[in-house]
């Protein structure tokens, strides 16, 4: 029976076993992520319904003209949290980044793509062995840029939409419709690309609820993080031992 | 012998008897139908024109009216009723000789208000449609002006109603003179009154014929888009005038569009505010799109939109792709979007789909070892 407790050092007992976990995601990302998740989840939600406006499905959701202004704002309170979120982890990270105080592991390095070339090979069976990671493997950084980008595009073509009079004072009307086919497109490449490769990596590959927990235990990292393991046991200061740790008793 | 004699005598009268029976009989069933197409010579008709011919003959109504009395003739003669043998009193059921009834009615239009109910023993269909009508509702509202029948086909002088078809939308312009003179002007008037065009529409193509709707209501407006995608997106029809019949298609594809449909299947009595044809191709004044007239020429465009969005600035008519589908000449913008979506989209999905299937088929294929090892 596997029991989950936090207890200090001292009350450790005897044939009790002390897994170290590893701090992944520090409280303020945990929140932008759950921020961003359920802004876009609400954006995705309410986006469908009007863009399939001429769907049976859809007019159920929107059946009277009001449930339509309703949906269309909520629509816009989500884009403006997600907006934001957005701007707060721009600025809060450019000011880490330039105080030295954030590493920028999510930035693409050239070991990324020879990393993305040995999963090939692992995965058409050519290589016995994954390639090994620091904190964010090509994956990882492809999810994040992706998004990023997107999230830039929608935000853009976004407000081009939602502003048409107003943008049309200094940019050419044309891009209007070509703004509203992008941002309903859009939309579908992220809900494809979210269902499909990041479900899939966070849920089914492997069960990784570090985002949400903070955290990755000692096995986790030296699986999946191997030459960060390795780094923070070089650093072994680095380490808060003596706190958060789990027992498993056995 | 003589008594066989007589008998044959008695048997040779009783077939005379017989024989004139039969003659009478003939004579009397079918002569009647050639007979019958002697009638329409109009017995009745010449017996009231022997007064009613008379052009001073009138009365006074006791409004003081005068009421002409008079028919002429020729007009009645060539009237359709006329000619098809109905006479007199199949309408003016209460006069059944002379001296005629007291007539009752205080105004000429209390009797011509009157006297249309006539026209319902014959044409009932069209009557009940009347019922129905916006024309209906205003003499109901207390509009004696609104028209019945006779106010637009005649009432004596009643003829083949659309020969020429013109006739019709000059007898609507009979009560409706700014939308007629609006109409004459207009692409679809001109073409019918100029050269008698057989497939501009008149005015009861779009509003119907005797059961006219209120065209101010939400129902009337959120259906024009179908009212003229009866000619518009007809490719036949259209390719008789070098016309696209895809307009109607991509309208339906726009905002506008799908606004306008969603709204017509599922709340048709509420008023939406996207435009439909006329909102910016004018209703009765419509001309073509090269016309520097046209409310759609790319000099009034602006003022057009302005309508409903009052601050557009003179970029905004630009963001209007036009019926047109898209394309690298009219909306680079929309055609490059549309051609990376293409791409990117499937790019995004495959890429997808095959790595982590890829991944899926790995890990098992681990497992499947791990298991027999």
């Amino acid at each position: 029976m596997n029991r989950e407790l936090n207890m200090d050092k001292s009350q450790v007992a005897k044939g009790v076993r002390i897994e170290r976990t590893f701090e992944r995601f520090s409280l303020g990302q945990r929140w932008e992520h759950l921020l961003i998740l359920t802004s876009v989840g609400a954006l995705i939600l309410t986006g469908l319904p009007q863009k399939y406006r001429a769907a049976a499905w859809s007019q159920l959701i929107l059946s009277t003209p009001e449930r339509v202004d309703l949906i269309r704002q909520l629509h816009h309170i989500a884009a403006v949290v997600l907006l934001l979120v957005v701007f707060y982890h721009l600025g809060h990270n450019l000011y880490l980044l330039l105080k030295r105080e954030l590493p920028g592991d999510i930035f693409p390095v050239k070991e990324d793509f020879r990393d993305g070339w040995g999963m090939i090979k692992y995965l058409f069976f050519l290589s016995e062995d994954k390639p090994v990671y620091w904190k964010y493997n090509f994956e990882q950084k492809f999810t994040y840029w992706f998004v990023f980008l997107t999230l830039g595009a929608m935000g853009v073509t976004g407000i081009i939409v939602w502003f048409p009079i107003q943008v049309t004072q200094f940019l050419p009307g044309a891009i209007i419709p070509a703004a509203k086919l992008a941002h309903s497109t859009e939309a579908i490449v992220l809900t494809i690309y979210i269902v499909i490769w990041h479900v899939y990596h966070v849920h089914i590959e492997r069960l990784n609820l570090s985002m949400f927990t903070g955290r990755l235990s000692e096995a986790e990292m030296q699986e999946n993080h191997t030459l960060e393991y390795k780094r923070m046991i070089m650093e072994k200061e680095n380490i808060p031992e003596s706190q958060e740790t789990k027992i498993e008793a056995d | 012998m003589a008594m066989h004699e007589g008998l044959n005598i008695r048997f040779l009268k009783l077939l005379g008897y017989f024989s004139l029976l039969i003659v009478v009989f003939i004579l009397f069933s079918l002569p009647t139908r050639l007979v019958g197409a002697e009638t329409k010579k109009q017995e009745t008709e010449h017996y009231c024109l022997s007064c009613h011919s008379n052009p001073d003959l009138s009365m006074e109504l006791p409004d003081g009216e005068t009421l002409s009395l008079f028919i002429s003739p020729e007009t009645i003669e060539n009237s359709t009723h006329s000619q098809e043998g109905i006479e007199c009193e199949a309408c003016h059921t209460e006069i059944k000789g002379y001296p005629h009834p007291e007539i009752e009615y205080k105004s000429k239009r209390e009797l011509s208000r009157a006297y249309y109910l006539s026209c319902r023993k014959c044409h009932s269909a069209n009557y009940e449609k009347t019922l129905d009508s916006i024309h209906a509702k205003a003499a109901e509202a207390g509009n004696l002006d609104a028209p019945v029948c006779t106010d637009c086909h005649g009432a004596h002088s009643i003829q083949a109603f659309d020969q020429p078809r013109a006739i019709v939308s000059k007898t609507c312009g009979r009560c409706h003179e700014d939308v007629f003179d609006q109409y004459i002007e207009s692409i679809h008037g001109g073409a019918l009154i100029g050269e008698n065009n057989p497939d501009v529409p008149l005015c009861t193509d779009c509003h119907g014929v005797h059961n006219i709707q209120d065209p101010g209501s939400p129902q009337f407006h959120s259906s024009t888009p179908d009212l003229c995608a009866g000619c518009h997106a007809d490719p036949e029809l259209m390719q008789k005038y070098g016309l696209s019949s895809n307009v109607y298609n991509l309208y339906e594809l726009s905002w506008h569009g799908v606004d306008v449909s969603v709204y017509k299947a599922m709340w048709p009595t509420i008023r939406h505010e996207s435009a439909v044809c006329t909102d910016c191709h004018g209703i009765h004044n419509i001309r073509s799109a090269q016309d520097p007239k046209s409310m759609v020429y790319p000099d009034n465009l602006l003022q057009t939109c302005q309508k409903c969005h009052k601050d557009a600035s003179p970029n905004w008519t630009s963001a209007w792709t036009g019926h047109n589908e898209i394309s690298l000449e009219r909306t680079p913008y929309l055609f490059y979007v549309k051609q990376f979506y293409i791409t990117f989209s499937r790019l995004v999905l495959w890429l997808s789909i095959a790595y982590v299937g890829l991944q899926l088929l790995r890990s098992i294929v681990n497992r499947v070892r791990r298991s027999i090892a």
